[in-house]
């Protein structure tokens, strides 16, 4: 506001506002930045608790060039990207389904409201549990329904393609109700006046959808993906709860390869490293999102 | 929010004033399918003749590496929440290596031998790792195969001695029963710590060993009898289709409901089967040996739950006499009537009122003392995991024999060096 010299009033209330501050920060400090920076130190180390005795030994980036020839590390990322490019779309087309329906004037509005939120305050290893026990072999109830229609019940979760798509189905269900309530978000946010507009210039619904709703939505729908896409990068419980990774390792991924590493094997070196790549695949996954947003900003602008 | 905040202050200082009320309160953590009722009723015992400590359970997960999960995020971070902890028989020489138990001998002083003399011998072996005892034996286990009594004699067929007389079994009573909920055989097949056994039992029963002068030994024809063997039962039906699903516990309630002929399965479930309200086998169950191959010999995994103090306890003293209690003649013998575990002493085998509730008891202690060790090794849950998810992934039949068999080749080799 104006150039004139900070008065000794101005610098106390800076000097309060920066103590008042400092817990804050500090707590910052112990809760994230401690873990990470030990993650990364623990990563560069041989911290292997089955062997105890050998020490923590600085190990350079072994652990990580043994991570590149590991082939499970391999196998457990391809499904973990998979499971990405499944569920992240799955969630959000059901996600904008839900959210169109709840923005609809319904008279009770709680019922629909519930159902949203449901799903979502549920705790991810209970939805797998539920989903595990639908897909049951001998009594779950996909495979009465099966059987009802007269066809021969499959082992959902011991054939590796089935436990795939049980497992996105679980995902899926469990992911679209937090999708539907940020759209949901940025569906009221968008002004009557622009249907009301485009009704009396004679366009569909569809178009409407097309040309208002979409394009309206769109900072919604960014912010819902990159959010989807940073939990789908650690899908651990759904999995961990339906199939234990199984058959063999078949629907394993990455989070549940580290959580084994870590607390079966004990190799806290190796397992940290894995955890640094994990995070790197997120880093890459969202940045491809919060590139393409920027750029779509800018356009708008010209 | 502030009636909360209430309230967890009111808990609090219920909780102060329950532990200044006590003198000392010593925490136990055993799993949930070790019978945590069991053990409480066990505690309350100890409670009543031990004034001034009071004994609080902790329950935790249902299987074996679910339990250890949680129990190496504790003890990594040297916890002392936990005082005694009921652990998997595999597990000593990770924990001796991990420093997580505090050793014994010390607490035994001069009698440590005629003490340990009392036990059954694979359990004073088994807790012993590199001349320190590391836990002290809780209950015995083994697998046997459980069989309904009146099937067998319904179709008047002797209780099978080798697989294929089981297997005939199975089928002869599944095409008579014509009941499509009735399942010929089961042992664990999810990839969960049981399945170990379920490669290992096999393979032994064929004359095989997984090393030998500690390395690995599976270039010997009997490494593929295991395979060979559950690929001919999913053949004939009598394994089911799902048996890649089907966790410990699955076993004895498929058995409880009437929907299963033969199982492989530890001892806990015989209490469950005779005494659960809910049992519909009660009094048709009968306790075996496993099968063998013809000229080979049944074998069976040894199995068993025992007690360590952890190293970080506030309270090692109390604790330790705790557990020396909680590993008595006495307290097995209440174990064996309540939950049908099999005693750690061989004298309890044949007390009366043992055998009144388990009349198999009285062949069960040669078994017992034949049952073999899974590999001993600091590096177990690898070992493990190596063999229940490739023997899960051959029962789900996305692995052929030759392919499973390598991968567990080339991934134990370097665990066996």
């Amino acid at each position: 506001m104006s150039t004139d010299a900070p008065t000794p009033r101005d610098l106390s209330e800076r000097a309060l506002g920066t103590l008042l501050l400092l817990p804050a920060a500090l707590l910052l400090l112990l809760i994230v930045v401690y873990p990470i920076a030990t993650l990364f130190w623990n990563s560069l180390h041989s911290v292997d608790q089955a062997n105890p005795q050998a020490g923590e030994l600085f190990v350079g980036i072994d652990n990580y060039t043994r991570a590149f020839a590991d082939d499970r590390f391999w196998t457990s990322t391809l499904h973990t990207v998979v499971y990405i490019v499944v569920t992240v779309p799955g969630a959000l087309l059901i996600g904008l389904g839900l959210a169109l329906l709840a923005n609809k004037p319904f008279r009770v509005k709680w019922p629909v409201r519930l159902g949203l939120l449901l799903p979502w305050a549920l705790p991810l290893v209970f939805a797998g549990l539920i989903f595990r026990w639908f897909f049951e072999y001998k009594t779950g109830v996909v495979n009465d329904w099966l059987v009802a229609l007269g066809m021969d019940p499959p082992q959902w979760l011991s054939d590796p393609t089935l436990a795939f798509w049980a497992i996105c189905i679980a995902i899926i269900w469990k992911a679209s109700s937090f999708m539907a309530l940020m759209l949901l978000a940025g569906l009221q946010a968008i002004p009557r006046s622009l249907y009301e507009a485009a009704e009396v210039d004679g366009a569909t619904t569809w178009q409407q959808f097309v040309e208002i709703t979409l394009p309206m939505l769109r900072p919604a729908i960014f912010v819902a993906l990159i959010f989807r896409t940073i939990t789908a990068v650690q899908t651990f419980d759904i999995p961990y709860a339906m199939t234990g990774g199984g058959p063999g390792d078949a629907t394993e991924t990455l989070a549940m390869y580290i959580h084994k590493t870590t607390l079966d094997f004990l190799d806290f070196g190796y397992g940290s490293a894995l955890a640094a790549l994990m995070f790197v695949i997120s880093m890459v996954a969202t940045s491809g999102y919060l590139r393409y947003t920027r750029r779509s900003a800018g356009r708008s602008e010209e | 929010m502030r009636f909360s905040t209430g309230l967890v202050a009111a808990l609090v200082g219920l909780g102060v004033a329950m532990s200044a009320a006590a003198e000392t309160t010593l925490r136990i953590f055993t799993g949930g399918q070790q019978r945590p009722d069991v053990m409480r009723k066990i505690a309350d015992e100890y409670q009543k003749k031990t004034p001034g400590v009071k004994i609080e359970v902790e329950v935790g997960g249902a299987t074996s590496e679910a339990q250890q999960q949680y129990l190496s995020t504790v003890l990594s971070s040297k916890d002392s929440v936990l005082d005694v902890i009921l652990i998997d028989v595999i597990r000593p020489a990770q924990w001796a290596a991990q420093g997580w138990a505090e050793p014994l001998d010390s607490y035994l002083g001069a009698d440590k031998q005629k003490i340990l003399s009392q036990y059954l011998k694979a359990y004073v072996d088994a807790d012993q790792v590199n001349g320190k005892l590391i836990a002290l034996p809780y209950f015995a286990d083994s697998q046997f195969l459980y069989y309904r009594k009146d099937l067998l004699e319904k179709y008047k067929r002797p209780v099978p001695k080798t697989w294929d007389e089981m297997m005939d079994t199975a089928k002869v009573i599944m095409d008579g029963e014509k009941n499509s909920n009735l399942q010929g055989f089961t042992t664990a097949g999810s990839p969960i710590e049981g399945t170990v056994c379920t490669y290992l039992v096999p393979l032994w029963g064929a004359g095989g060993e997984l090393t030998k002068d500690g390395k690995l030994n599976l270039d010997v024809a009997a490494s593929r009898e295991p395979f060979q063997l559950y690929g001919r039962m999913k053949q004939s039906g009598v394994l089911p289709k799902n048996i890649a699903e089907i966790p410990t516990d699955r076993i004895r309630i498929d058995m409880q409901a009437g929907n299963l002929i033969f199982g492989m399965t530890w001892s806990y479930a015989w209490n469950r089967l005779e005494n659960d309200p809910d049992s519909k086998v009660k009094g048709k169950i009968g306790v075996t040996m496993l099968p063998h191959d013809p000229g080979g010999k049944s074998a069976t995994c040894i199995g068993g739950w025992q007690l360590a103090v952890s190293a970080f306890s506030k309270n090692k003293a109390e604790a330790v006499k705790f557990a020396r209690w909680l590993s008595t003649p006495e307290v097995s013998k209440m174990q064996a009537i309540m939950a049908s575990h099999m005693p750690v002493f061989p004298s309890v085998f044949k007390d009366p009122d043992v055998l009144k509730a388990n009349p198999w008891f009285a062949d069960a202690l040669p078994v017992v003392e034949g049952a073999k060790s899974r590999p001993v090794s600091a590096q177990y849950p690898q070992v493990s995991d190596v063999i229940r998810s490739n023997m899960n992934a051959y029962l789900a039949g996305t692995k052929t024999t030759d392919v499973a068999l390598g991968d567990m080749k080339s991934r134990l080799t370097p665990l066996f060096k």
